[in-house]
């Protein structure tokens, strides 16, 4: 029962990071960035390729690449088509995302690529007589201090509150002076940081790494996004956060039937959608703008 | 040599030109109105100024520096803020947070301390109300809070875009004095306004625009003559 409370918290929270990833890039740009899956990809790759490396090494290097792919994918993609159509944006998030599934099946093969990242991270531990998972704990240990971390860049520091303003009315916020350029960079960059976070936390249980591998967990935080309110960063980890939970749950209460999750969920999903269409931390105002 | 000069300025969205070869210059400390029906490309025009759209032709000077094309980020670090119409703070940050946004557009990041200081000094409500959201105040003190945040950066010339929407009289009274305050500073003050008799008096000169271009210049004495020309301007019809 702890295990599966437990279990249900680490996916909600990795939900949520993979929700905030897109949501800050959906706050300045109104895109939403299909391609975000592939850089949990990348940065999966980069964990298994660099296994052999001290971790902090490996970390530090796959943050690096998965940052500067988010930046390239921004400076030469998204940025040609600023100002262009939502719809537009939004096929080119797809092309983009399939292009990179491509190129990695080129670099990295069609078969899985495996290893085993933070060894010390698998195990179990006993607790009052339980037996808990490693990295249930720490993951959920992890995800708190990202996204406490992530709550102090966006409300305490300049950079967060230009973000905020620009998620708000872009227009009026560079008329202040905000460099529309530099934010949408950092936007992205942070999104490539985060992206990082989660391949972390999904290669320690999953380390079966292929072209796809960052696709499940975007689609799924997407709907997490729609639920929480797209319009703000709380409301976008909130939901996907839910999505993590709910689906875990589902996972532990139909057994066999877990087959039918998706089902499930997506039926719920369906459901919080017609009693609060913004999401549930919307005032109805945020709607609009959407 | 005025510290803003504007000469032959053409704007519109995509092939639609909505202002044509619109020319008129300012000098520190003074202001200048600018009025017209509704939809005739005031607001184009400021927009044009401050680059949230860019110009298709004519010159834009700003303090002698060609700036016409430049982004808006750009721009106000040049020395020029626009009051966009409807006051568009951000209604979800607070006062303190909005006044802050004022400071990206500063050239050096010194004497932001003194900036914000010296705006609270100018409008105490602003002080009052530090931590609440902005959406909470009333529209004129919104109207502070949007030109207090609008001068953090210290610009050379203050564009605004009818600051007295939707406000009552005596409100509108005191914007307007502030308004004074700051051109006593040096300040460069435009204004655009729908309130032609309330402008044509406060500024030094008044353009009337009309189709795209500019159909006269008033000056203060014909605000008392305003209600034949607001017939002429507005036209019949229209
Ligand atoms: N973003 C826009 N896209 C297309 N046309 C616009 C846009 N904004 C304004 N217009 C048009 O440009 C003209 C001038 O508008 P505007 O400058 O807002 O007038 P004013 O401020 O004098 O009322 C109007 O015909 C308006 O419909
Ligand atoms: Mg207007």
């Amino acid at each position: 029962m702890i295990q599966s409370i437990l279990d249900a918290i680490s996916l909600g929270g990795l939900y949520a990071l993979a929700a905030l990833g897109l949501g800050l890039v959906f706050g300045v740009m109104r895109l939403v960035n299909f391609a975000h899956g592939e850089l949990i990809t990348i940065a999966a790759y980069m964990l298994v390729v660099t296994v052999n490396l001290p971790l902090i090494i490996s970390l530090l290097l796959t943050v690096l690449v998965t940052a500067a792919v988010a930046f390239l994918m921004e400076l030469t993609i998204y940025r040609r088509l600023r100002g262009v159509n939502p719809a537009i944006m939004l096929i080119a998030s797809f092309g983009l995302s399939t292009v990179l599934q491509r190129v990695y099946e080129l670099i990295f093969g069609a078969l899985p690529k495996s290893a085993v990242v933070a060894p010390f991270l698998n195990g179990a531990f006993k607790f009052a007589g339980l037996s808990i998972t490693i990295s249930s704990v720490i993951t959920i240990v992890l995800t708190v201090v990202i996204l406490l971390a992530m709550g102090y860049l966006v409300e305490k520091t300049s950079l967060g509150l230009q973000l905020r303003a620009a998620a708000a009315d872009f227009r009026t916020a560079r008329l202040l002076g905000v460099r529309s350029n530099r934010l949408i960079s950092a936007a992205f960059v942070l999104s490539g940081v985060l992206a990082t976070c989660v391949a972390f936390i999904l290669v320690v249980e999953n380390p079966e790494v292929n072209p796809y591998y960052g696709v499940n967990i975007t689609i799924l935080a997407l709907v997490g996004i729609v639920i929480g309110g797209i319009s703000s960063l709380r409301g976008a980890a909130l939901g996907g956060f839910v999505v993590g939970v709910i689906l875990s749950a589902l996972n532990t209460l139909l057994g066999n039937g877990r087959v039918y999750a998706y089902s499930w969920l997506f039926l719920l999903v369906l459901i919080i959608l017609l009693v609060r269409p913004g999401g549930f931390l919307s005032k109805g105002s945020e709607l609009e703008r959407v | 040599m005025p510290l803003l000069e504007v000469t032959d300025l053409i704007a519109g969205y995509g092939r639609v030109e909505v202002i044509s070869k619109i020319s008129f210059s300012i000098e520190a400390g003074k202001s200048v109105g600018i009025v017209g029906p509704n939809g005739v490309g005031k607001s184009t025009l400021l927009q044009a100024i401050a680059g949230g759209i860019s110009p298709s032709g004519g010159s834009i000077k700003l303090d002698g520096v060609d700036i016409k094309g430049k982004k808006p980020e750009d721009i106000v670090r040049l020395g020029l803020s626009l009051v966009p119409e409807g006051r568009q703070i951000f209604s979800g940050l607070s006062v303190k947070e909005n006044l802050a946004l004022g400071l990206t557009g500063r050239k050096d990041k010194k004497g932001s301390v003194e900036a914000i200081l010296k705006m609270k000094e100018l409008f105490p409500v602003l002080s009052t109300h530090e931590n609440h959201q902005a959406g909470m105040l009333s529209g004129g003190q919104q109207q502070q809070l949007a030109i207090a945040r609008a001068l953090i950066s210290e610009p050379k010339v203050l564009l605004l875009d009818e600051p007295s929407l939707g406000l009552a009289p005596t409100v509108i009274d005191d914007v307007f004095d502030r308004l004074k305050q700051i051109i006593a500073l040096g300040t460069a003050v435009v204004i655009v306004e729908q309130r032609a008799n309330l402008v044509t008096t406060f500024a030094e000169e008044t353009l009337v625009i009309r189709d795209g271009h500019v159909q006269s210049r008033l000056t203060p004495a014909d605000a008392a003559n305003l209600a034949s020309l607001e017939k002429s301007y507005f036209g019949a019809g229209e």
